[in-house]
């Protein structure tokens, strides 16, 4: 029996896979449309983004814009082929449940 | 009972994913009025050449009309409450418009002041152009309606260099009216359906 794949535990959990997956579909993204989209709240949503940075999966600039500060995140390299790679173990994990 | 709720938290995930990077990749921003907006623009130009036969009739019109667009842009943006992040498709849009824009302001007046402007010129290479950019976009976003758009214009570009002055004028008029008026307001249509059903889904 072939072994089935493991899934990516930091991936895995339900915010953050919904934030990489809005990341990977914009060039970058405010906090506030990432919190409209997700409908979580600021201290979850920053924890969950703080986790993805200390992965490496997302980037985060922070700055002032008309002296209010922005944070703006992007999806880097690492965490679009980390989702990548997720997605083809769900998909395997789904074919081997489905057998 | 166990492999089922495996099973139905993976698919779970999965339809996550999918809802996800489509609700990142939706594009609300509203772009319709712009084309009625250039439509409008073209025939203030057209009448006012055809009432007094000003040379800088369309110079000055569409200088105006760009200064006027770019200030109802710069005012949206700045009223939003939350800026909406660009995505690469939005990006290669805007960029052959652009392009498109600055061609046009290069290529019309040094064909003015070097004296080899004429009409049938002028709108073959318009509607041309207009059918690249349609084209382009119409295909990036699968849309039927702005590849039809293109189509006209090139149609247009073609008819534009036969027959007389006047014929190529009504060429361009009804091109302008279908693919500049008509499908700008079919897009508004479309954004403000589009949005009502934003604010339902928020």
């Amino acid at each position: 029996m072939p072994e089935l794949p493991e899934l990516n535990p930091v991936i895995h959990g339900k915010l953050r896979l919904a934030l990489l997956s809005l990341l990977v579909g914009v060039e970058e993204a405010e906090f506030t449309w990432l919190r409209a989209k997700t409908g979580s709240t600021d201290g979850n949503l920053g924890a969950q983004l703080l986790k993805l940075e200390e992965a490496g999966y997302v980037a985060v600039e922070k700055k002032f814009v008309q002296r209010k500060p922005q944070s703006l995140y992007r999806i880097t390299e690492g965490g679009r082929a980390a989702l990548t790679e997720y997605i083809h173990a769900l998909r395997e994990l789904l074919g081997g449940a489905m057998e | 009972m166990r492999e089922n709720e495996l099973e139905m938290e993976l698919k779970d995930r999965l339809s996550l994913i999918e809802t996800m990077i489509a609700e990142g990749r939706r594009t609300t921003s509203s772009w319709g009025w712009t084309f009625v907006f250039w439509g409008v623009a073209y025939y203030v130009a057209i009448g006012w050449t055809a009432y007094n036969q000003w040379p800088f009739a369309w110079l000055v019109t569409m200088m105006g009309a760009w200064v006027v667009c770019s200030a109802i842009i710069w005012n949206k943006k700045k009223s939003q409450p939350q800026r909406r992040p660009g995505t690469t498709i939005g990006r290669a849009i805007s960029s052959i418009w652009f392009a498109m824009g600055v061609s046009m302001a290069l290529l019309f007046p040094a064909l003015g002041f070097s004296g080899h402007f004429n009409w049938h010129i002028f709108v073959a290479i318009l509607a041309a152009m207009m059918g690249v950019a349609n084209g382009a976009s119409g295909m990036l976003l699968r849309w039927k309606a702005q590849i039809a758009s293109a189509i006209v214009w090139w149609v247009a570009s073609v008819a534009a260099c036969f027959g007389t002055d006047n014929q190529c004028m009504a060429v361009f008029v009804a091109a302008i009216f279908f693919c500049q008026i008509v499908f700008g307001v079919y897009g508004m249509i479309l954004e403000s359906r589009e949005r009502r059903q934003e604010a339902n889904h928020a």
